[in-house]
């Protein structure tokens, strides 16, 4: 299964089969459907009889275990850890940083020492491959560069520049490319998307997201909120995250993308993920003070490698919005 | 057979193959020859420079049947099983997988017999950072004395994690990053070899991208031939890498310069349509500003035969010196920080707005950006006049502007202690204070000549001093605290330029509350009973004071000895002090600060009632103002 928009990186990726690496490292900003192809390309490889545009036939018995997940050629490395556990305790979302821990790596790097149970080729998805904690990731070193002959490591990352040096340096690097805008919203539009245009905004352009209505409209309200800023709305606004037990990352993310359109529109004039909410903007940018604006957007990086993190969401989010507040109150009270 | 990447199959297999590193060859040849071998090296370096490499060809050389020496024939058994990877006596350990003490043990267990079918048993552990404690902990007996078969060889990148106790017990050779030079020279080779057509260009371009590791070249390399369809191009190449044309950065400068925030954004997104990745153009941009640093501070070291220095130099003239500096911050800040964005073209645009925050034009607060005049820039023609003053010629208008912000803040701030009229008995003219510059130098001379209290000039210098009230000699003195406090905090300023103690013997003049104000923060506990007393009685060596009775406890020896000591660094010699317990009727300096306290917040309550806002919401709504919430605002 490829995504419209990526049929051109197949064909280039297809010219390199002749010369296949040990380990392809595919990169490009998250949402744009690497994953998806990266397992294309390894239902591809495992297939037996593949079709001549080197696609996966369906038909095969590898093609019938890999659709299923069960193919014993093929290893995947996610960071899924005890995830049936919580899948048993309700749908409630986690708030776990996901990893990869060395004991998965170890036993993949079993897996790769012995014989295929098929026609030879064995692969590894590696996805995301930031999810690799320090360990694992050194444990990945030796095996990815001197792997058995017919192992095939393919890494999927979308922040490659946070991955150790000794892995990049390892692998083949292969840049997928982002839809552009069009294609993105005619597959959402395909997809039977509401909203397709500012959902697409939003998340920057990449059509690949979560489609939760509970969720848009949740962020909807937070974006209403930061529309007035007020301290009462603040409050109220961290009380409720706190109660969807939403991970910081995501109001932590939509404050950020805030912050830039704010900059963007005061200093450009221009804005980037919230076209629908641009008079509000306008009006606030206006308001708003620069040098206060920046430190805000300062303090958003500065949490934001703790997104998953068990923090108390809500006490860091009534710091944000009050530093965000100040943003406004200040150039106020000088006048 | 398969396919194999070029790192893997020119991983070189004799000394003579390596690329670099002559300084651990030699030695490693001197020793093999001379069979002065040592039993355990370590080899660090960054990725892709040889240590897994010369591991392996030390093994070789030790156990080549051809006898121990620096070129191992590459024939027999031995060298063709170790090339292989299946030689028995050479144990390859990854010590990234195998972390833990238990897997350490079970090695060396196996050291103390005799070598199957070499000369020597040679263990080579991979990524040995990564051990744990006690795993390193496990080695040390047997790595300081192993039989006479046994050789260590430990490879790692990051060799701070690994024990002292371990370094001390290993030859340690650090390897060197390539030069790019000697990068595209060893792919000029591959590729001759592999037979692949290649532009020159490419291989600088990949030289320069693999940051001084052989590894990561050849796999841009593989990544280079796979992307031009077995030709290795300038344009692909160049491609490839989303290396950024510089042209590119001059016009984001440009615009960044003229503060032209539309055209910021625009040349952004041309940016990132273009495929360059913003991390490298951040650190090009970074690169770029550092030139540009550089050309206004020594011009000479731009040199005309560089393609870029007349862009550089037409920048440097464009730019104030301050602002490349914070550009180059903002710029090397926002690089980190780009995987913390929401996306890397918001981490991108977001770094290049906050350049443009800083800008000097929105500096003020001005609600939009204005555009800079195009004709107050210089030529880029022109070049900078004098090595220590770059840009006097071309002024730009930004700088300008600049040194008119700086030289207004500057006065503002030293204008208080630098009263001109007070100080023309100051005989040599003082250079700095001509110049608007924002630093306190010029405020020491002001203090030198001023020691005698009451002069008029103090008096028109405190407007925000309140009106004197009730009891006139402690509102004299209240008057000459304030002056003398700010004459305090001047030298406290110019204190780096001049210690008061070695330009002149302090000279207290009976002023009580100006001292504990200067003194401040430095007293530490002592602060307290300095706030709460009052100066009885002064004559050049003996202070006595007096607290009233309700701040007995505070007239311990105790906070006496810590005052005493404070005093002591002040005066440059230590007092003689007394504390007595009664009432003066004299205000304290903490009765000072409630005092002023007091009538700040009777102002603030008589301007909120008297505001017009208030009193008509007062009027039509019924409003009730809750006096006592008022609180004035703490001036810093």
């Amino acid at each position: 299964m490829l995504y419209p928009w990526q049929a051109a990186d197949w064909q280039r990726l297809n010219r390199e089969r002749e010369r296949l690496p040990n380990a392809w490292l595919f990169t490009g900003p998250s949402g744009i459907g690497k994953l998806a192809f990266a397992e294309h390309l390894a239902a591809s490889l495992l297939c037996e009889s593949p079709r001549p545009d080197h696609a996966a036939c369906g038909q095969c018995e590898a093609c019938r275990w890999f659709a299923h997940g069960s193919h014993p050629d093929f290893r995947r490395l996610t960071p899924l850890g005890d995830d049936e556990d919580e899948a048993k305790e309700g749908s409630k979302p986690t708030r776990k940083l996901p990893v990869i821990k060395i004991e998965a790596v170890r036993e993949v790097i079993d897996f790769a020492h012995l014989t295929a149970h098929r026609s030879g080729r064995r692969i590894v998805l590696v996805e995301p491959a930031e999810a690799l904690n320090p360990a694992a990731a050194n444990a990945l070193l030796k095996i990815l560069e001197e792997p058995p002959a017919e192992v095939l490591f393919l890494l999927v990352a979308h922040a490659p520049q946070r991955l150790l040096p000794t892995i990049k340096s390892r692998c083949r690097a292969f840049p997928l490319t982002a839809p552009t805008q069009g294609e993105a919203l005619a597959w959402l539009d395909a997809a039977g998307v509401d909203n397709a245009r500012t959902e697409l905004a939003h998340h920057g352009g990449t059509p690949l997201f979560e489609h939760d209505a509970a969720l848009a409209k949740l962020r909807q309200q937070f974006l209403d909120a930061l529309a007035r800023p007020t301290l009462a709305d603040a409050i109220s606004l961290a009380e409720q995250i706190d109660r969807h037990k939403l991970p910081l990352a995501l109001p932590l993310e939509w404050l950020q993308k805030w912050l830039h359109d704010l900059a963007g529109l005061r200093l450009a004039g221009q804005l980037r993920y919230y076209p629908d909410h641009q008079a509000a903007l306008q009006a606030l940018a206006e308001r708003a003070d620069l040098a206060l604006l920046m430190g805000c957007y300062q303090s958003l990086i500065q949490l934001a490698p703790f997104g998953q993190h068990t923090l108390n969401v809500r006490l860091q989010l009534e710091a944000l919005l009050m530093d965000y507040l100040n943003v406004f109150a200040a150039r106020t009270a000088a006048r | 057979m398969t396919y194999q990447v070029l790192a893997r199959k020119w991983r070189p297999k004799r000394f003579a193959d390596l690329v670099g590193q002559e300084h651990v060859v030699r030695a490693l040849t001197n020793a093999l020859a001379g069979e002065r071998l040592h039993h355990a090296y370590l080899l660090t370096g960054t990725r892709g420079v040889g240590k897994t490499t010369i591991a392996r060809i030390l093994a070789k050389s030790l156990n080549c049947e051809a006898g121990v020496g620096a070129e191992p024939c590459g024939e027999c058994s031995a060298c063709r099983q170790i090339d292989a990877g299946r030689f028995v006596d050479l144990l390859e350990i990854d010590a990234a997988s195998n972390t833990g003490i238990d897997n350490i043990r079970e090695v060396l267990e196996n050291a103390q017999y005799a070598p199957t079918s070499g000369r020597y048993k040679v263990y080579i552990i991979d990524e040995v950072h990564m051990l744990s404690k006690s795993a390193f902990n496990a080695m040390l007996k047997t790595l300081e004395e192993p039989p006479a078969h046994v050789k260590f060889i430990l490879a790692t990148t990051d060799p701070q994690k690994v024990p002292v106790t371990v370094l001390s017990r290993c030859l340690q050779f650090s390897l060197r990053n390539m030069t790019p030079q000697q990068v595209a020279g060893h792919l000029a080779r591959v590729l001759d070899v592999e037979q692949v057509s290649y532009e020159a260009p490419a291989l600088a371009l990949l030289g320069r991208a693999a940051a001084g590791s052989m590894r990561d070249a050849l796999s841009l390399l593989d990544q280079a031939i796979a992307y031009g369809v077995g030709k290795v191009e300038e344009g692909g190449v160049r491609a490839m890498l989303g290396a950024v044309d510089r042209a590119y950065l001059y016009t984001l400068l440009e615009a960044l310069a003229e503060a032209d925030g539309p055209r910021l954004i625009a040349e952004a997104k041309a940016l990132a349509e273009r495929g360059v990745g913003f991390d490298s153009a951040l650190g090009e941009l970074a690169l770029l500003l550092q030139q540009i640093a550089l050309a206004q501070t020594v011009p000479a070291a731009i040199t005309g035969d560089d393609p870029d220095a007349e862009a550089v130099l037409a920048l440097a003239q464009l730019i104030a010196p301050e602002d490349v500096q914070l550009y180059y911050q903002i710029a090397i800040h926002g690089r980190k920080d780009l995987a913390l964005a929401p996306d890397e073209h918001a981490g991108f645009t977001m770094t290049l707005l906050r350049m443009l925050a800083f800008h000097p034009l929105n500096a003020p607060g001005d609600s939009t950006p204005t555009p800079r005049a195009a004709a107050s820039r210089p030529e880029p023609a022109s070049r900078p006049a004098a090595p220590s003053e770059p840009s006097v010629e071309g002024a730009s208008a930004a700088k300008a502007l600049l040194a008119r912000l700086s030289g207004r803040n500057g006065a503002a701030r030293s204008a208080p202690a630098t009263p001109d009229e007070s100080a023309p008995a100051d005989p040599e003219p003082e250079p700095a204070r001509v110049e608007p510059a924002p630093r306190p130098v010029p405020a020491a001379p002001a203090v030198a000549t001023q020691p005698e209290p009451g002069t008029p000039p103090s008096v028109e210098l405190a407007p925000w001093e309140d009106a004197p009230d009730d009891a006139g000699d402690v509102a004299a003195e209240a008057w000459q605290a304030g002056a003398s406090a700010d004459d305090s905090a001047a030298e406290a300023w110019s204190e780096p330029a001049a210690p008061p103690a070695a330009a002149e013997p302090y000279v207290f003049d009976g002023d009580w509350a100006a001292l504990v104000a200067e003194l401040g923060a430095r007293m530490g506990a002592s602060r307290m009973l300095a706030h709460n007393a009052v100066l009885k009685s002064w004559d050049g060596r003996r202070l006595q004071l007096a607290v009233p009775e309700s701040f007995r406890h505070l007239a311990t020896r105790d906070y006496q000895e810590k005052l005493k000591a404070a005093l002591a660094e002040r005066f440059g010699q230590a007092p003689e002090l007394s504390v007595s317990v009664e009432e003066l009727g004299m205000e304290t300096p903490a009765m000072r600060e409630a005092r002023f306290r007091q009538e700040q917040l009777a102002a603030a309550r008589v301007n909120l009632e008297n505001d017009p806002v208030v009193r008509q919401l007062v009027g039509e709504f019924n409003a009730v103002l809750l006096t006592e919430t008022i609180q004035p605002v703490q001036e810093l």
